[in-house]
């Protein structure tokens, strides 16, 4: 995979502040220009950026695959009816 | 209790069902998610889960219709947490925090903090890996994941439910993310991917 990324920069000398950045980029809080700047120009030619935006990428995914409990039917229904009592009082 | 400072509402009852129906209740398997992830332990997240709803409800008034349902739930749940949960650790964070803030605008940082993980070794974790690595976390850096990444909030949110500014957000967000990669990267080396 990496073969033919070989015109690629191979070393980012402002590698931690571009993981900020792109962290703020995936987490919407960057504005349009910096999304722009970075994710057509700086990913585009930087392999270690490249990789890590596809790393966070994967590990968010994976988190919301695996890290999502839902709670207990019969839970969700004692919640309910005792303060649904409580509203109808 | 902090929320009864806000300006109270009057609802009626058929006003307050509305409310607790369809603005709390489509919240309660995050909830529950974020109480079980918080105590780690099924009762516990029960009981924080049903005190927080109850205390919802008590509190009904001091929540504004058209304002962020969810994340005012969170922020109960949150606080009940710590006041209930947590006593016995009482704020063990502050001084780390200033550590770890201090220690993440020093040079340091940039040659040390880049765990070798690669998205293939991800893809490999189809078990308990990414869970066990979150719970692993310490609670602070576990909770600003799970609001971020699982919950989606923003970081403007999160500061309002963790009561912290917002560049203590930004920066204990990406010490958390640093932290889950490290513990992956172990994983993927017991799982036989190498490291440089």
């Amino acid at each position: 995979m990496d073969s033919d990324k070989s015109y690629m920069k191979q070393d980012c000398p402002e590698k931690n502040e571009c993981l900020k950045m792109l962290q703020a980029i995936l987490d919407g809080e960057a504005t349009p220009e910096q999304r722009t700047e970075f994710l057509e120009h700086h990913l585009e030619e930087c392999l270690p950026c490249y990789k890590n935006y596809h790393l966070e990428v994967a590990i968010r995914q994976l988190l919301k695959a695996k890290c999502c409990q839902e709670a207990p039917q019969d839970l969700i229904e004692s919640i309910k009816s005792k303060c649904t009592e409580k509203l109808s009082r | 209790m902090e929320e009864q400072e806000l300006p109270k509402q009057q609802y009626t009852d058929a006003e307050r069902q509305h409310i607790f129906n369809d603005e709390f209740m489509p919240h309660i398997n995050a909830m529950y998610n974020f109480a079980y992830r918080l105590t780690l332990d099924a009762d516990d997240a029960k009981d924080l889960l049903q005190d927080t709803y109850l205390k919802a409800y008590r509190f009904i008034d001091s929540f504004q219709q058209g304002t962020n349902a969810k994340a005012w739930l969170f922020r109960i749940l949150k606080n009940s947490f710590i006041n209930d949960y947590r006593k016995k650790s009482k704020e063990p964070s502050k001084v780390d925090y200033q550590e770890v803030e201090s220690y993440y605008n020093s040079e340091e940082v940039d040659r040390q903090i880049t765990p070798d993980l690669r998205v293939e070794a991800l893809k490999d974790m189809i078990g308990d890996e990414i869970s066990n690595a979150l719970n692993a976390l310490d609670v602070d850096f576990r909770t600003v994941i799970i609001l971020c990444d699982l919950e989606g909030f923003k970081y403007e949110e999160m500061a309002k439910i963790l009561d912290i500014p917002i560049g203590t957000v930004r920066s204990r967000l990406h010490r958390a993310r640093n932290l889950l990669k490290e513990k992956l990267s172990e994983y993927a080396k017991e799982m036989g991917y190498k490291t440089v």
